[in-house]
């Protein structure tokens, strides 16, 4: 682990382009000699704001923060599935609050050399640029940000590392 | 983003038939399942009425949101419309609910669908915005609204 690039993080969140991201993040960190970990987070902000627009009730939050946090488990042991298929032991965070905020936190207290993040979609509004919280995240962590794009393709280089 | 890149036309009706909240409801569902979006109509509407029965999802300013879970959608299910009369959604306001937007997601999926339901919400904040899909002449004005927003 002594190469250019020393400690890399995928963010996952459930999208196909997150876990493109995965794969990406498992070749860069194989072929630099990374270790690699993934985050994800439990959007406990989000759910707030659900509850004082009265969107959700109260009990609502709860049962969908559970829901939430069944889902993150997943994401992260298909993370690392993805991980040790190529002989790359994962490492998982989760968190909860702020999806930016907690990518932001992890980058800085794991000392994090580079972000990797899925595709974003290509539909998106002026209030989805103003609010995404992916975006939030690229423009704050004080690291590089590497966008995986290409799925197809992202699967062929996956599927050539040995 | 969750809901902005699931907006077309097809999801879409301007203007809205039903009179009353049930009517409503049911009308959005039979939406998405003439798009093909829901496998049940029935399990899916009974999804949107049993969380209804909780509480009703009329928010201020003439919007509703009704949402379930259910397993009759494969993936987060968006339907829009909106009603020229006003309908009576048991609003915190008290005033009629003219725009609605039926949110319906599989179980395994509440990333997606508070993603959605937040996007919304913080669209309800804009009355300039919300009063604009009011008055929307169809599907398509919608549509372009939501996307160029």
């Amino acid at each position: 682990m002594d190469g250019p690039l020393r400690k890399l993080l995928v963010y996952v969140d459930g999208s196909e382009g997150s876990f493109d991201a995965v794969r990406l993040a498992v070749v860069l960190a194989r072929t630099f000699g990374a270790s690699l970990r993934a985050i994800a987070v439990v959007d406990t902000r989000a759910l707030g704001e659900l509850v004082q627009a009265r969107i959700f009730l109260e009990a609502e939050r709860e049962e969908y923060r559970r829901d939430l946090e069944g889902d993150v488990g997943r994401y992260l042991r298909r993370a690392q599935d993805i991980g040790r298929r190529k002989g790359l032991e994962v490492e998982v965070k989760r968190a909860q609050g702020s999806v930016s905020a907690e990518i932001k936190a992890c980058v800085l207290e794991c000392g994090i050399d580079l972000l990797v993040v899925g595709e974003m979609a290509q539909v998106r509004s002026r209030r989805d640029e103003l609010y995404d919280e992916v975006d939030r995240a690229m423009r704050t962590v004080p690291c590089s940000v590497f966008v995986a794009k290409n799925g197809d393709r992202i699967e062929e280089i996956y599927d050539h590392l040995d | 983003m969750a809901l902005v890149e699931r907006i077309e036309e097809r999801i879409v009706k301007v203007p809205l038939e039903s009179a009353t909240r049930d009517g409503v409801i049911d009308e959005l569902v039979g939406v998405l399942a003439a798009a093909g979006l829901i496998t049940d109509r029935e399990a899916a509407r009974a999804a949107v009425m049993e969380r209804e029965a909780k509480g009703s999802t009329g928010l201020a300013e003439g919007i509703a949101v009704p949402h379930g879970k259910t397993p009759a959608v494969k993936d987060l299910a968006v339907a829009i419309g909106v009603s020229r009369e006003g309908v009576d959604f048991g609003a915190m306001d008290g005033l009629p609910s003219r725009l609605f937007f039926l949110i319906m997601a599989p179980p395994d999926k509440a990333g997606p669908h508070i993603e959605a339901l937040a996007e919304i919400a913080r669209m309800a904040r804009s009355k300039a915005f919300c009063r604009a899909l009011v008055g929307a002449g169809d599907a398509r004005e919608v549509v372009e609204l939501l996307r160029g927003d």
